[in-house]
């Protein structure tokens, strides 16, 4: 074999640096993922499978709870993902435009992505407390409330949507910060000689210069929006709130496979759950193809 | 006019920074009051007293000093794991040239849009069938390797010109003296900013301890944290004391490392 003969550059010895990060990533990445779709077509225990065709998809497709995680899953997103990127958008601008101590702010704001959501979650549940939570106290004084976040089923969604927008502010700021410092100068120079008002400085250069950083975070937010569950769990101490009223589709996931045991149902609920977000993602990149064009 | 929007902004933009401080500054103040103040009507903001012990008591009830040493343990163990695994990959992604390196690196694109959720409870399946729960083993190995810093090394490497490492070849340099020497030292700032970056979130990492263990011994100080509220039912001021405990290292290492961490965070653009 002299097949390497005449490729100085070609290195097969390469392989011998790649073996500690591709066996990890091998072992606990893809044999997982190859494991999750073959275990989503079995039924039974670990140890004694038995082959269930596409039953799993039925049952999770037609169950009603997995319905209500999928929708609690997209008014979460829905909600949480446009009013926390126009609100750090407004923050990112305001800082930028207006604000003398940048860098003092710019560090403020991003303390919650740093944070353990858990710890924090403590936190919240204290805040928002319906007897003695300085929420309801301050709500109080303005003539609002007493709301009862924490135990109304009908509250339940509410509360993860403000805790999901207090906690996705972070990134996205510091992300837009950048952004708009790396914007070149001379265009808004240019503009302010042919009397452009900030307004329109704002449409027509600012905005356009964001549109890929735009993008880049929505992709990045919905992704991790269909994926909420830490935040769920810890603001509800360990459930999906009152009567699994804020039962989302990991949450779902994690009760078949973890409470239920019933594994063969939980992948198959997972898988379901990447096709959506990987459709998702790709019509949501047309879209702003699109509008980058325009 | 363009006072008023001057002025406007800074009432925004304050406001906006004490309800995203508020949560911390409580969470401290709340820690240090009686269980009679925290659940005070009104609020009370300031204690009387700082009540001090109730960390003490906190760390009496639920053994927060393991949980403590387990996060700094399997934290720092993850991650001298994944700095090491990463230099040496991407030394071979950037630096050599070899067969079915575009495949590889396309494959590796492609895990990069699996969700974590997707794949971390088959995960758990292999860890239960080695017999592995409840180890440190568990906890760490999983983490030490990660395919978004590879990248995030790659990126940087490829700014470094290859010459030096043709340079070093010509004078009889090994690849690992070559790695160490030369790579490591003038990677310094990325492989820096991927260890705090690597920390933080083991430090932070909830779902893949709560699956693996289930005895308190071996408790991050997430979940430790989680149990802790539950056990704990009313205590506010000692949750808070924990919340404290699992919050404040961090906000150090924030402190202190500000600028290398934001960098990082915005040329790696992971979402937490």
């Amino acid at each position: 074999m002299n097949r390497f003969k005449y490729s100085a550059e070609n290195a097969p010895k390469a392989w011998f640096f790649l073996i500690p990060a591709l066996a990890i990533i091998i072992i606990f990445n893809v044999v997982p993922l190859i494991r999750t779709f073959y275990m989503s077509f079995y039924r039974g225990s670990l140890t004694n499978p038995q082959f269930n065709d596409i039953q799993n998809y039925i049952t999770v497709l037609t169950d009603t709870k997995f319905h209500t995680a999928i929708k609690n899953t997209s008014i979460y997103a829905f909600v949480v993902v446009p009013v926390a990127l126009a609100l750090s958008l407004l923050i990112a601008i305001t800082i930028h435009e207006k604000i003398k101590y940048k860098d003092f702010f710019e560090t403020i704001f991003f303390i919650p992505y740093l944070t353990s959501m858990i710890a924090v979650g403590v936190v919240f549940r204290f805040l928002l407390n319906g007897d003695y939570g300085i929420v309801n106290f301050v709500l109080g004084l303005i003539g609002i409330g007493p709301i009862d976040f924490l135990n109304n089923p009908s509250m339940a969604i509410t509360t993860i949507i403000i805790f999901g927008v207090w906690s996705g502010l972070a990134f996205n700021i510091i992300i837009l910060l950048s952004g708009i410092k790396s914007i070149n100068t001379d265009y808004y120079k240019v503009a302010d000689m042919f009397g452009a008002t900030k307004v329109e400085q704002f449409r027509k250069i600012t905005l356009p210069q964001l549109i890929p950083i735009i993008t880049f975070l929505l992709t990045v937010n919905f992704i991790s929006s269909f994926k909420v569950y830490t935040q769920v769990f810890a603001i509800f101490n360990g459930k999906a709130g009152i009567a699994d009223s804020a039962t989302t589709a990991v949450f779902y996931i994690y009760n078949k496979f973890y409470v239920q045991n019933r594994y063969g149902e939980g992948m198959a609920a997972a898988l379901i759950l990447f096709v959506l977000i990987l459709l998702f993602t790709m019509v949501q990149r047309m879209i702003m193809k699109k509008v980058a064009q325009r | 006019m363009k006072r008023t929007l001057t002025v406007l902004s800074y009432v925004f933009i304050i406001g906006m920074s004490i309800i995203t401080l508020f949560p911390f500054i409580y969470m401290i103040l709340a820690s240090l009051m009686t269980f009679q103040e925290a659940t005070s009507i009104p609020p009370t903001l300031i204690p009387s007293n700082w009540e001090f012990q109730n960390y003490s008591t906190a760390l009496q009830k639920a053994p927060f000093a393991r949980y403590f040493f387990n996060t700094v343990l399997v934290a720092t163990v993850s991650t001298i794991g994944t700095l090491f695994t990463t230099i040496l990959a991407s030394f071979a992604f950037v630096k050599l040239n070899f067969k079915g390196k575009k495949a590889l690196l396309t494959a590796l694109v492609a895990l990069l849009m699996v969700p974590y959720e997707v794949v971390v409870f088959s995960n758990y399946q292999t860890i239960a069938q080695l017999g592995l729960m409840n180890t440190y083993t568990s906890l760490i190995v999983p983490s030490m390797a990660s395919v978004f810093y590879i990248f995030y090394l790659n990126s940087f490497l490829e700014a470094m010109p290859i010459s030096y490492y043709n340079v070093a070849k010509v004078t009889g340099a090994s690849d690992l003296e070559f790695i160490f020497k030369v790579m490591v030292p003038l990677s310094k700032p990325a492989l820096f900013t991927m260890s705090i970056l690597s920390f933080i979130g083991g430090w932070n990492s909830f779902i893949w301890p709560v699956l693996v263990t289930n005895v308190p011994e071996m408790r991050l100080l997430g979940n430790g944290l989680s149990a802790f509220a539950t056990e704990s039912g009313t205590d506010v001021h000692l949750q808070m004391a924990a919340s404290t405990i699992t919050i404040v290292p961090i906000l150090i290492l924030y402190f202190i490392f500000r600028k290398q961490i934001i960098r990082g965070v915005v040329k790696s653009g992971i979402k937490g």
